[in-house]
């Protein structure tokens, strides 16, 4: 007998998910949709407020990566004014996105993804979180939590606010760092570097050795990536070029606001929601057979993208990295492993623009006049390239925003791997908690944001089986 | 457009002070002035206390028309009481905009104490010009 | 016995909930005295049961329910409503479960007109129709919590401050009552004040004038200077005890994030009143809904502008 599955709410990542599994007669897998079930409308709602009001406005897409949209955003708004910030600005705004991302990549690890590894998969899932962690480990616990705590104090003293900032203004940053302020910002940044570098030693050490099998099997898929790297290929979070790989290693590079010749996205003629895919491939396709223009966003994608890391600890993991699994990589779990070195380069980093005597620099802004212009600004966001678009009119009004989220990015590739996943672990209509939550693993270690992606985009991001008849007409959808 | 506008009768708050236009109303009521039965009349200390929020929660509230009577310039009897309201008068001008209301809804007039008759002709004139927009948009049907 | 806890995000961006995280190695302490029993963002327990066997929505009981986010669709209802049954007491966290926050900005239009802008008039998109299957339908507008069940505490703020957070549930973990001090922001606000606003408005396309490394009551109010400032009509607390206001430190002027300082009020009624008392033009302001009432839509703060004498449905 034929039945659904629903696993809801999808727990332990950022906004609202349920997912669906449709079985057939003999109780395997026939089909699954990742439902996104939100809609917020930031794209309406935005047109017709001042310019110069979107960093203060799309922070509030996200409160995990408030910053990146915070950068995004002043960063499209310097290019509708024309505006190039002077070096200060432009450093602390680095500065920032780098404190934050560890934040968030710690966030990730240890309170939503990590307990599946620290406890267990099959775990009771009343321990499977952090508070299992607590009790496990609670030495690591009190630590992380302080060095979360000390990465926001740090964030306070330079912008003012942690979440939901409003330091970065048209032309640059609204306030300078003081010297005073970069020592106490500098004595707390050591915290961070020393959890950076134990974290990856002990995954190393204790998880990835025990879940080898499972990296080797969950939500395994192949694709391509997108990242930002710099000018010398070096891997870059906050500014670059845009350079989007195919599976066997060859890519193309292009401008932020060249996206649109790069990226399509694609419309399902028995769907309402965007998926974005490489243009080049010509067309796009799902099938977990077959593939076509897909390509993933996020740790996993700028690691394999970026030639090498400028800061030599970062660097040394990802030799040992690529040697272990070639370039690019795509088992869909080392986004985990990637995700540690990432946060290791943004330890570092943050010591690099510490040391860097142009940080104190008072001047950080330019003044700015309104004009009628498009500008598209672009980070890397901890899920993935973050792409704001916004066209205003000769008094600085919005009168047009496209927005492009690192999730949405990955909406093929995640519903492809939890087919993959479903696919792989229900059998003959055995299924459990565990597995079931296994299901939900390969959703983690993209760490989705579910509001970021429904900043606007709504309802479905399907695995959906139409039945055309031989003349492409469309008889029949069947939706789980 | 309401097609039956011709039967509209519009409710009308009018907000008087009580030094000098309440008395202006007291008086065209006592001399017997002809006025419509439209406005309700409420008594304030001055106008320099009516705040924009009383007169977008009328308007909002479902009234057609919003009248502030107050001292002549000069007359206010704390002063400059009137003057507060005159610049009042323009950001709620401004706020009817964003509330999607006709400027036709809110007016400020001056009125004295003797001004009886001047009461009556303001009071006409409003439901003259709140009768010509229409019902307003926030008014619950009944 | 620890206190149990349930906790729901519904119209969200996730950064209430981290905020909590923010407290830090006390949020240890904390923890030990709670018993978790529902919280999407950190547990796994469903809503229909570990494997979706069950058929009602089912959250378990609890001495303590918080909801972040306001309601935007019929599954916020239920969630809510669900949360209200099973908690004794009921926490409305961040200015979106008090006011609608910053998404009721989407109550300036109809359902409708987002849905057209999002499906039909977006540059990439070449959608043929608005999504319907197996999602929740949108609520005609976006709704604070109160406004759909009683809400017990209100703890504004988007987000709330951390130290905020551990006083209320302190503060019901002693079974002690929270005072919110119900002061403005600008009661807060280091900056110098000599009373005379000036007149011509400054867009924040320039910076406000400070001089670097000097302390915070050397610089004039910033609305003082001219910038637009919500701080008179805005709830205090989000510096924390005795600090500065959190923009104001990175001299910014305050956007109003921790609401209205009475629940009836309407900040932009009250600041363009009070601004043309002090003889501000008030036409020079640009987008005046959406700045004044930015986090404040619900409520009926916001709505979309009744077209031809009609309000839309
Ligand atoms: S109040 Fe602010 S921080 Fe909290 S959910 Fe709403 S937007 Fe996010
Ligand atoms: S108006 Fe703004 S800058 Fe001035 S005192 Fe109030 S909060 Fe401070
Ligand atoms: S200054 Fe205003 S907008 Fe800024 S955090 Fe405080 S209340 Fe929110
Ligand atoms: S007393 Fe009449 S307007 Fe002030």
């Amino acid at each position: 007998m034929s039945r659904t599955l629903v696993i809801q709410p999808v727990s332990r990542v950022e906004g609202h998910a349920k997912v669906t599994i449709q079985l057939d007669d003999a109780g395997n897998v026939c089909d699954t949709r990742v439902n996104v079930v939100e809609l917020r409308g930031f794209e309406k709602f935005c047109i017709g407020r001042p310019v110069e009001e979107m960093p203060r406005i799309t922070t509030r897409i996200c409160g995990v990566c408030p910053w990146s949209h915070h950068l995004a955003s002043g960063k499209a708004i310097d290019a509708v004014f024309g505006a190039d910030p002077p070096p200060a600005g432009k450093k602390l705004r680095e500065l920032c996105n780098s404190i934050a991302f560890m934040e968030e990549h710690i966030l990730h690890f240890y309170f939503l993804a990590g307990a599946d590894f620290v406890m267990g998969p099959d775990a009771d899932p009343s321990v499977r979180n952090v508070i299992g962690i607590i009790g496990k480990m609670p030495e690591v616990a009190r630590r992380v939590m302080g060095v979360r705590r000390t990465a926001a104090t740090m964030l306070e003293i330079i912008a003012g606010k942690s979440i939901h900032p409003e330091a970065v203004v048209p032309g640059g940053f609204s306030k300078p760092l003081l010297p005073s302020e970069r020592d106490q910002v500098r004595s707390m940044a050591g915290e961070c570097l020393e959890l950076a570098k134990f974290s990856i030693d002990f995954a190393k050490k204790n998880i990835f050795p025990q879940y080898l099998d499972t990296v080797n099997v969950l939500g395994v898929i192949e694709t391509g990536f997108l990242g930002t790297v710099s000018e010398n290929g070096a891997l870059n979070l906050y500014d670059g070029k845009l350079r989007l790989m195919s599976k066997d290693g060859s890519f193309v590079e292009f401008a932020y606001d060249q996206y649109t010749d790069f990226i399509s996205e694609h419309i399902e003629p028995w769907s309402y929601m965007k998926f974005p895919y490489a243009k080049r491939a010509g067309h796009f396709s799902m099938d977990l057979g077959r593939p076509s223009g897909i390509y993933r966003s996020n740790t996993l994608a700028r690691i394999n993208v970026c030639d090498h890391i400028e800061t030599p600890l970062a660097q040394a993991e990802l030799e040992e990295f690529r040697k272990l699994f070639g370039r690019p990589a795509q088992l869909t779990l080392l986004y985990h492993w990637a995700r540690l070195i990432e946060l290791l380069y943004n330890a570092e980093n943050v010591f690099r623009l510490l040391d860097d005597p142009e940080i104190t620099n008072v001047e950080t802004r330019k003044t700015v006049e309104p004009r009628a212009a498009r500008g598209v600004g672009c980070v890397e966001a901890p899920r993935g390239t973050l792409i704001h678009d916004y066209t205003t009119d000769a008094d600085g009004i919005i009168t047009n925003v496209n927005l492009i989220v690192g999730t949405t990015h990955n909406n093929a590739p995640i519903n492809m791997s939890v087919r993959q996943a479903a696919n792989t672990f229900i059998k003959n209509g055995k299924y459990d908690q565990g597995i079931l939550n296994r299901v939900e693993m390969a959703i983690r270690a993209y760490d989705p944001c579910f509001s970021c992606a429904t900043h606007a985009i709504d309802g479905t991001v399907p695995v959906k089986i139409d039945i055309y008849d031989h003349n492409g007409r469309l008889l029949d959808s069947i939706v789980n | 457009m309401n097609t039956d506008q011709d039967g509209f009768e519009p409710l009308i708050v009018a907000l008087c002070c009580y030094w000098c236009s309440y008395t202006g109303a007291d008086l065209a009521g006592t001399s017997r002035i002809q006025y419509p039965t439209n406005i309700r009349i409420v008594r304030v200390q001055c106008t320099g206390m009516i705040h924009p929020n009383l007169v977008i929660e009328a308007l909002t509230g479902g009234a057609d028309g919003v009248l502030v009577c107050g001292c002549h310039p000069g007359d206010c009897h704390y002063l400059d009481g009137n003057l507060r309201a005159k610049a009042r008068a323009e950001a709620i001008e401004v706020m009817l905009q964003d509330f999607g209301l006709e400027a036709e809804r809110f007016r400020l007039n001056w009125v004295s104490a003797s001004e009886g008759a001047r009461f009556a002709q303001v009071v006409s004139e409003m439901v003259e010009q709140v009768k010509k927009v229409g019902p307003s948009p926030y008014r619950v049907p009944v | 016995m620890a206190v149990r806890l349930a906790q729901e995000w519904l119209t969200i961006c996730g950064g209430c909930e981290v905020t909590i995280l923010d407290v830090g190695e006390p949020l240890l302490d904390i923890l030990s005295k709670l018993e978790i029993v529902h919280m999407p963002v950190l547990m796994d327990h469903k809503l229909y049961g570990q494997t979706g066997e069950n058929a009602q929505m089912e959250i378990p009981q609890a001495d303590v329910g918080i909801i972040s986010g306001g309601i935007r669709n019929e599954e916020h209802k239920h969630l809510a409503a669900e949360m209200r049954k099973k908690s004794k007491v009921l926490i409305a966290m961040g200015s979106c479960a008090c006011y609608g926050g910053l998404p009721a900005l989407a109550n300036l239009s109809t359902v409708d007109d987002i849905l057209e802008k999002v499906y039909h008039g977006s540059v990439s998109t070449e959608s043929n129709g608005v999504p319907h299957e197996q999602i929740p339908a949108l609520t005609d507008r976006v709704y604070a919590i109160h406004e759909v069940v009683p809400v017990d505490l209100k703890l504004p703020g988007c987000p709330p401050t951390p130290e905020v957070f551990v006083e209320a549930v302190t503060a019901l973990l002693q079974n002690t009552p929270l005072i919110l001090p119900g002061k403005s922001v600008c009661d807060d606000c280091p900056t110098i004040r000599e009373r005379k606003t000036a007149t011509a408005l400054k867009r924040p396309l320039q910076p406000v004038e400070f001089t670097p490394g000097a302390p915070m009551d050397t610089v004039r109010c910033l609305m003082e200077q001219g910038f637009l400032c919500l701080g008179p009509a805005t709830n205090s607390g989000c510096g924390g005890e005795g600090r500065t206001p959190r923009c104001i430190r990175a001299y910014m002027p305050c956007r109003g994030c921790f609401g209205p300082l009475a629940d009836t009020a309407n900040p932009m009624v009250d600041m363009m009143g009070a601004l043309a008392s002090v003889g501000v033009d008030t036409k020079q302001i640009p987008d005046r809904a959406a700045t004044f009432n930015r986090f404040a839509g619900a409520q009926g703060r916001l709505r979309p502008v009744p077209t031809k004498g009609k309000m839309p449905s």
